[in-house]
């Protein structure tokens, strides 16, 4: 049966022209010989060519996005940067009740930033990310970013590319494993398409979705994000986000500066996530129909805000511009890290759909600005470029915040093409980074899963699980070891008094055997007792680990084997000592 | 986000929000039915319609940004104008946003800035501007003008210089001499003179012809004190122009500042019958008139105008020494005569028995010895009372011409 009888009529009229597509695609790559001996292409490298597929795909439709947006904007809240009062207290409120509505009707799973669902396709729905939800997201983050809810189009950009990769996966009819991993390779081009910054997008997917580097996905992940960035630039030019300020390092008394930053950001952070770490579960355990009003109460506390402060209202790009650019006095700048992230955590809590990428830099920008120009006022022989300042404090707001080190530092330095940057940069990231993880245990990412009820991997406790080594479950060698040159009599003698049964036999080129009592008795009963040891050995040489190899690698190789040789890395004759499936399981019970 | 329930086919979970589980209903679907290396294809066939959807998009986006961007901008101009700083930062910044490496408007930016009061956002946006194109005349201007506001005049002096030497996209040779210019009426407004004499030579060297060019560099020189350059480039201006009024009024200014006092009175004569003269011109006009009137060394003069000149000039300054030893509170009367005011007066009074109109006809040494009296009693005087008016200034100014003639 055809797969289009069980369609109905109108998919059939619909699904006519569709076929009459297929037949001349099928046509022309039955001339091509493409897919078609000689050129059929693996599961591998359809999967690569994908990745630059899926890049490509997620960087229109990021475009498209961004476009949607900024027309959405111009036309609810006017073109200029100054909002009239009526336009701010009711577009986003009405917005919101919108929003809302297509959320709770239409597109459940538009709600939210992005990178937790694509993690949980990624960790629950085996790389399934509904297109639905690709469409949903787009309309919904529109409508409220360009309404001026105080969210950023980065992270549902994450979550349309794993959708649009899933998507194109799953009709790639791929194994398991590869749609499981496509959804990251998706995301790493949205990502990398919104912030015009691949290795940032690259770093991020990996520190926060996938949790570590493996070579499969790896490729994939930089192909797409590369093809991204390329069509971004085909379109954008190569300009960054912001216009960067030029930056100096003026005295190195000025590092104190940024580690002050860093103390400021990191407790900011920890503020901002408490915040909403708080208000979100109380505001989601409200009965069902206030969820229809959420949105909409937001984004009227928003707009009041914005009738003094218009610069919180949306992604706010422009004004981390001005930051940069010492368009702020610095009280001002601390006023507006403060109202955003009072903004943002009324838009984020209330479930509107929406990014924390653009928010946690503008805050981390007017922080980073501010901080610079109180040490301007009062030692304005230390102070560069205030714009310096709130280039660094983004870094350090997104490593707080965010809990991603990694990708906060290159993040700097990629949207700031400036190497010498990156001493203030990684003191203030680190500082802010453990003053955020010794005060909150649970980075952001993990506490709202948790707060779903969903227990979605923590890459932040997955990079810092303690491996257990092999030396975690090493014995020393107690028993005599024998030499495959020692004759089977010499060797019986040197075993006498001995209690144990298997014994190593080193040939002195680095490998080991193991042989029996009982097999050496045996040659000697058969009249083998002159012989050297080696020649009674059966088998091929055992499997040995080091010190060092994780635990799980002398699991694997141990088998039937009752120990293990760990020997030394540089010379392989010499036997560190030895390992047995009982000490492994006794080192894992342990560990536990 | 919550998990739900498992499908009993494939036993993988349903995502929540999913009615029937994705991987085992979408095999039925048409996409589902072909193959891996057509999908791929189409795929491409996608892309490609997608990508020009976009590329329409973006350039309708493009042009509604570009005609946003101009909207602000002469909104910002108009505010600018009417003296609106404030409205026509927002407006600037408006522009920005949709237009954000545009240095026309980022300059208009820092130009609202510095006049809403907003001086050191001015300077860090322009310091920005600054920094990507440390070479740009406008720039390095604007900065110029910021530090000279701020009474920085190192800093103002090195970027008014970088200015001149700077970029400049349309006539490169106007801008330098506008921003000399600036350069020399900013080092003299902070007493800079010798520096401004410097800037405004160098200017001299690739003037145009235009008497309103060179009549305002030549007016600069004159300030600084400059009076051998100033002069020739009044009277290459009055050569274009014979009867521009300040170019006259400057060459005779030059002139009676050179001594050279019958050329003064003539530019300046020249300048009153062309049009209303200054006070300070009308001043010097009168001075120059004096001292020509005054002068009994006068060239082409007979004996008796020279003695009654002498004669003259004598008892003026004589009652110039009186009054000023009375408003000093100096006694000519017997006892010590210790003063300059008292020596020089019994000076003048030993020679006055001589001076007579007759005697000095006759006697040129006698007349050469009182005019050196009269010439000593102006200096003295002027040292003890002050700079004299009238007559006493002119007979001061011609002791002065008499001095410079005998070094």
């Amino acid at each position: 049966m055809s797969p289009l009888s069980s369609l109905p009529a109108a998919s059939q009229t619909q699904g006519s022209w569709i076929s009459r597509t297929g037949r001349v695609l099928e046509e022309m790559r039955r001339r091509l010989r493409f897919g078609n001996g000689e050129w059929t292409l693996g599961e591998q490298q359809v999967f690569l060519l994908l990745a630059v597929v899926i890049g490509l795909f997620s960087r229109l439709a990021v475009v498209l996005f961004r476009i949607t947006i900024e027309y959405t904007r111009l036309m609810l809240l006017g073109s200029g940067l100054v909002i009239a009062r009526w336009r701010a207290l009711l577009v986003p409120s009405a917005a919101g009740l919108g929003v809302a509505l297509l959320v709770m009707k239409l597109f459940p799973r538009a709600r939210g930033s992005g990178v937790n669902q694509t993690k949980a396709a990624v960790y629950i729905y085996d790389g399934f990310v509904p297109f639905r939800t690709v469409i949903g997201k787009f309309v919904t983050c529109a409508l409220a970013i360009g309404s001026g809810q105080s969210l950023g189009p980065e992270d549902p950009s994450l979550q349309m590319g794993a959708g649009i990769a899933s998507a194109l996966g799953r009709r790639m009819r791929f194994s398991r494993d590869k749609v499981r991993l496509i959804a990251p390779v998706g995301a790493a081009a949205g990502l990398a398409a919104a912030f015009n910054a691949p290795i940032a997008a690259v770093l991020f997917v990996i520190e926060e979705v996938i949790g570590k580097w493996t070579a499969g996905v790896l490729g994939a992940i930089v192909l797409s994000a590369v093809s991204s960035v390329v069509v971004a630039r085909w379109f954008l030019g190569d300009q960054s986000l912001f216009r960067i300020p030029i930056y100096h390092l003026i005295h190195p008394a000025e590092l104190f500066a940024y580690a002050a930053l860093g103390v400021i950001g990191g407790i900011s952070s920890l503020v901002f996530v408490k915040l909403v770490g708080y208000a979100r579960p109380r505001l989601m355990a409200l009965p069902r129909w206030t969820h229809y009003f959420q949105p909409a109460l937001a984004g009227l506390a928003i707009g009041v805000i914005g009738i003094w402060f218009p610069q919180v209202m949306g992604a706010g790009y422009q004004y981390i511009d001005q930051a940069m650019h010492d368009q702020f006095p610095w009280r001002m700048l601390l006023l507006l890290g403060a109202f955003k992230i009072m903004a943002t955590t009324l838009s984020f809590v209330s479930g509107t759909p929406g990014g924390m990428f653009a928010p946690t830099l503008f805050i981390g920008a007017m922080i980073g600005g501010a901080v610079g120009g109180v040490e301007r006022h009062f030692f304005p022989w230390l102070t560069g470029s205030v714009g310096a300042y709130a280039l660094v404090g983004m870094g350090t707001f997104f490593a707080g915040f965010l809990r991603v080190p990694m990708t906060s530092v290159f993040m700097v330095l990629e949207v700031s093409g400036n190497y010498s940057i990156i001493l203030p940069v990684m003191i203030s990231n680190t500082i802010a980074y453990l003053i955020s993880r010794q005060y909150q245990r649970t980075p952001l990412f993990d506490l709202l899963s948790r707060q779903d009820g969903v227990d979605l991997p923590s890459m932040e406790e997955r990079r810092e699980e303690h491996a257990l080594l092999v030396e975690d479950a090493m014995q020393p060698c107690q028993d005599p070891i024998l030499s495959s040159q020692d004759s089977v009599t010499d060797a019986l003698s040197r075993l006498e008094g001995t209690t144990g049964e298997f014994f190593f036999v080193d040939d002195g080129r680095g490998k080991w055997y193991g042989i029996t009592k009982h097999m050496l008795r045996q040659a000697a009963a058969e009249g083998k007792g002159g012989v050297v040891v080696g020649s009674v050995l059966r088998g091929p040489p055992l499997p040995h680990a080091h010190p060092d190899h994780a635990l799980d690698v002398a699991l694997r190789r141990v088998g039937d084997v009752p120990f293990l040789p760990v020997v030394h890395r540089a010379d392989l004759t010499k036997l560190e000592g030895i390992v047995s499936l009982e000490g492994i399981l006794k080192a894992y019970r342990e560990a536990h | 986000m919550q998990v739900e329930r498992r499908c009993e086919q494939c036993g993988q979970l349903i995502p929540w929000g999913e009615q029937e589980c994705p991987m085992c209903s979408e095999n039925g679907r048409f996409l589902w039915s072909m193959r891996r290396n057509t999908l791929l294809l189409l795929s491409f066939l996608v892309l490609i319609i997608l990508f020009v959807i976009t590329t329409f998009a973006v350039k309708a986006y493009r042009a509604k940004e570009r005609a946003l961007a101009r909207q602000w901008y002469v909104s910002g101009e108009r505010e600018l104008t009417a003296g609106h700083a404030e409205a026509a930062l927002e407006d600037f910044r408006s522009a920005l946003v949709y237009s954000p490496n545009d240095s026309l408007v980022e300059l208009e930016l820092a130009h609202a800035l510095a006049a809403a009061g907003h001086l050191p956002e001015a300077h860090a946006y322009l310091l920005g501007l600054w920094e990507r194109e440390p070479g740009d005349g406008k720039v390095n201007l604007e900065l110029a003008r910021l530090a000279a506001n701020s009474g920085s005049v190192p800093e103002a002096v090195q970027y008014y210089h970088d200015a001149i030497y700077g970029q400049w996209n349309d006539d490169p040779a106007k801008h330098r001499r506008r921003g000399g210019l600036e350069l020399a009426e900013f080092l003299l407004s902070v007493g800079q003179k010798a520096q401004a004499q410097a800037e405004l030579i160098a200017l001299t060297a690739d003037l145009p012809s235009d008497p309103a060019r060179e009549t305002q560099v030549a007016t600069l020189l004159l300030k600084t004190g400059e009076y051998e350059h100033a002069a020739p480039l009044f009277r290459q201006a009055l050569r274009l122009r014979p009867n521009y009024t300040p170019a006259l009024e400057g060459a005779g200014e030059a002139s009676f500042e050179m001594r050279n006092y019958r050329d003064a009175r003539r530019y300046l004569a020249r300048a009153k019958r062309a049009g209303a003269l200054s006070v300070h011109s009308q001043s010097l006009l009168e001075t120059a008139t004096l001292i020509l009137e005054s002068d009994p060394l006068a060239p082409r003069l007979s004996g008796q105008e020279r003695a009654e000149r002498a004669l003259r000039a004598f008892t003026q300054s004589t009652e110039r020494l009186s009054g000023c030893a009375a408003a000093r509170g100096v006694s000519f009367e017997n006892g010590p005569q210790q003063s300059d005011l008292q020596k020089v007066n019994a000076l003048a009074l030993a020679l006055r028995p001589k001076v007579r109109e007759r005697d000095l006809a006759r006697d040129p040494d006698l007349l050469l010895k009182v005019t050196d009296m009269v010439f000593e009693i102006e200096k003295v005087t002027e040292h003890t009372c002050g700079e004299p008016q009238g007559v006493d200034l002119a007979l001061l100014l011609l002791s002065r011409v008499q001095e410079g003639g005998n070094e």
